[in-house]
């Protein structure tokens, strides 16, 4: 679109003006290229986030829409006094998120520093390493409910009977830590991945001069190259946050809808769906949402108002 | 479990792409192509169950039904959790005419959600080779039939005849529960297990909840406290949990770790004197060896409370039903009718799997030893329950109970808050 004839022009364009500029096929191709998507994303989207809001302040079985009743808050009065199991879930992905933040997230970082650095057999180990983020978390689920379970792999290794087996998935004492272990398999690798594409892009030269003026490693690394990947940091830590309260599949898998290691993700669909559906599951998913949307958007704002200034 | 899912999607797409095709589906031509299609066109089947016996059994009743009628069945297997997990979605969508669902509460739900269809008029033809319990069983709260049974099994206490003669026990002798008791410390004196116990389902437990209140607090007070006209805060419940914690010791203790079919394991295997269960595992015995299946027996759970004796049985009813928005409920009707009808019952008898039909037609003198003891068990009862997530609310039973009954198996002392949260969160529930 051009701008000559029109510098002599006041600098606000009247949206009238501005619109002849657009052709019968540029109107038609913003439409469809806007349009659509838009469309999409409201009806696919937006719409049922709404819809679950709503209906997460209803009685309702999940199937004839007249049946919805207003409920209120009764929904969350429920959950958050008279069910035992939202607590235990909620502290189960508390126990996610600190794994996450603490030992998984740190440890795919430090494979990508690792990396980046060409260690010898680097090559090698990124695709280890890589492998299991190819795979979906439910095949994770699969792969590793096959070696432990009590007829499984490992128990067979240690020669020992169903009944004498190591009750990986079902002693309360490290069952979440099992948990743990299987989720950063794939987390670790993922991590690692974001990472080693964010140090490839940081500026060789940044790090010569470190080094130049003196600094050790460590100090190159905090100092110097942490700060520049500022922007792959806030996708690591939104991924990290995410990925710790959305988890559904890999549990699921293992565990069933029943609550043998709650998770808020299992909560929401065994509550939601099958037949024992009511609304409740509807207030699980809003609570979970809030859960991941409060503190990343409160983080975000704050990163945008540090870059603003 | 999930690739069973997206199995079924595909199968229904392939149904749907060949209603269009009027008929000429692709599964339809894939199929043989020999019998002139009959009135009521293609059906399709739903089954919960992916296990390897019910399948055989069941593929043996559509077989017999597109023999006998030209009717191409469209046969799509779900594997039974998932189904259940899927049911209310699955009947919402395109659902196959006819599938197979359990009685009882479970399916009055989806009935008066007007999910099913109403198949009082089959059940006019084909009423008369049915007992009246198994009507009362097959009808909606509007008192239309919506079911039709197809077999049934009792919850009891399953042993292997050769390994308690070799201790020197005999399980039939046991009536009351202190004998109970000295069995399995007998068992457990022996190096095994007394009782093999599961719950990672979430619902493997409910069957010994149901026997123990049944057994301590009657039939009319377990009723009662299912249709929340009791409370689970009461003391006559905590009895039932004190018993519970009697059997512990002599359970395997890996109860959250094992499903149904791992504690059948353990039987099989001959780690543990008893299983309490339902009877349907005898197939799988089966499959394992005529050998196992023979040495396979079924006997009441002890009285607790002489008041109550050995009166009250779990024997829950399973069968078909007919969803309402399957593309073909004539035809599915047509297929039900069928199932519920000898002919139907006798083609999946003649598969060899064993199954103890709900039909007075089954001749009885065909059962065998095992099928025998079910039915002798069955007799002693004077009530019949369903099972505990068949007769209470199901937004109670799976998303409630369940969780309650794993996390007490944790940490037995806690019954008193359990139950005190079992409570809240009845009275917590959605007004119906």
């Amino acid at each position: 679109m051009s701008r000559v004839g029109t510098a002599a022009q006041p600098r606000v364009i009247s949206p009238q003006k501005r619109r002849r500029f657009f052709s019968r096929g540029d109107k038609f191709t913003l439409g469809f290229f806007i349009g659509i998507p838009t469309i999409l994303h409201i009806g696919l989207v937006w719409f049922p986030a709404l819809a679950t809001i709503y209906l997460s302040f209803t009685y309702w079985t999940g199937i004839n829409p007249q049946d919805i009743v207003w409920a209120g808050l009764a929904n969350y009065e429920n959950i958050l006094f008279n069910t035992p199991i939202f607590w235990e879930a909620l502290r189960v992905n508390a126990i996610w998120l600190g794994w996450f933040f603490v030992i998984a997230t740190p440890l795919g970082v430090l494979l990508a520093y690792q990396i980046d650095r060409e260690i010898r057999g680097h090559k090698f180990y990124q695709s280890a390493y890589y492998l299991p983020v190819v795979l979906s978390l439910a095949v994770t689920g699969i792969i590793w409910n096959f070696l432990l379970r009590p007829d499984g792999f490992v128990n067979g290794l240690l020669g020992l009977e169903i009944s004498e087996a190591i009750s990986f998935f079902g002693d309360d004492r490290y069952n979440v830590w099992v948990i743990m272990i299987m989720a950063s398999w794939r987390h670790i690798g993922y991590i690692m991945l974001l990472y080693l594409a964010g140090l490839k892009a940081v500026d060789s030269a940044l790090r010569e001069a470190a080094t130049i003026d003196g600094a050790t490693e460590w100090q190159t690394f905090r100092k110097v190259v942490f700060p520049a990947m500022r922007p792959v940091n806030v996708i690591v830590l939104v991924i990290t946050i995410i990925e710790s309260l959305r988890a559904f599949d890999m549990v699921y898998i293992i565990y069933g809808g029943r609550g043998g290691l709650p998770i808020l993700g299992v909560l929401v669909f065994e509550n939601i769906a099958g037949e024992g559906a009511s609304m409740k599951g509807a207030a699980y998913a809003v609570i979970l949402f809030l859960l991941s949307i409060v503190p990343i958007i409160a983080y975000l704002n704050q990163q945008f108002k540090e870059d603003d200034r | 479990m999930l690739n069973k899912i997206a199995g079924h999607e595909l199968d229904r797409r392939l149904l749907l792409k060949g209603a269009a095709a009027g008929g000429l589906g692709i599964a339809g031509a894939t199929m043989l192509a020999g019998c002139a299609p009959g009135s009521s066109g293609p059906v399709s089947f739903g089954a919960r169950t992916v296990d390897e016996s019910p399948t055989i059994q069941l593929k043996g009743l559509v077989d017999a039904y597109t023999a006998k009628t030209g009717n191409e069945v469209t046969y799509n297997a779900t594997e039974a959790n998932a189904f259940q997990n899927n049911l209310s979605q699955y009947l919402q969508g395109t659902p196959d005419d006819c599938f197979q669902w359990m009685a009882g509460y479970r399916m009055q739900f989806f009935a008066a959600q007007g999910l099913l269809v109403d198949i009082s008029d089959v059940w006019n033809e084909i009423g008369d080779q049915y007992n009246e319990s198994y009507k009362i069983a097959s009808t909606g709260l509007d008192g239309k039939q919506y079911f039709v049974p197809q077999s049934w099994y009792p919850w009891g206490l399953h042993f292997r005849k050769s390994m308690m003669a070799e201790i020197g026990l005999n399980p039939e002798d046991i009536y009351n529960w202190d004998q109970f008791m000295g069995a399995l410390e007998e068992l457990k004196g022996q190096g095994l297990i007394g009782l093999a116990a599961a719950d990672k389902g979430g619902w493997e437990a409910m069957g010994t909840f149901d026997i123990l209140n049944a057994r301590i607090n009657g039939y009319q007070f377990h009723v009662d406290l299912l249709g929340g006209r009791e409370k689970w805060t009461d003391d006559r419940v905590k009895e039932v949990f004190r018993h519970w914690e009697m059997l512990l010791p002599y359970q395997n203790t890996n109860v959250l770790d094992l499903e149904w079919d791992g504690a059948m394991q353990l039987l099989l295997q001959k780690q543990a004197g008893f299983f309490m269960n339902g009877s349907w595992f005898g197939a799988n015995f089966l499959e394992q060896s005529q050998e196992d299946y023979d040495d396979l027996w079924i006997v009441p759970f002890p009285e607790i409370n002489p008041d109550h004796g050995r009166d009250t049985i779990d024997a829950p009813i399973d069968g078909f039903c007919v969803a309402k928005n399957g593309s073909n409920n004539a035809g599915g009707k047509d297929l039900i009718k069928f199932a519920g009808d000898m002919e139907g019952v006798q083609a999946q008898l003649d598969t060899g799997i064993p199954m103890t039909s709900a039909n007075n037609g089954q001749d009885r003198s065909t059962y065998d030893a095992f099928q025998n003891q079910q039915l002798a068990v069955m007799s002693e009862a004077k009530y019949i329950t369903q099972f505990l997530d068949r007769d209470t609310r199901p937004d109670f039973a799976g998303p409630v109970v369940g969780p309650a009954f794993q996390s007490w198996f944790k940490d037995p002392s806690s019954t008193d808050s359990i139950l005190e949260s079992l409570q809240s969160q009845w009275d917590a529930l959605p007004p119906l």
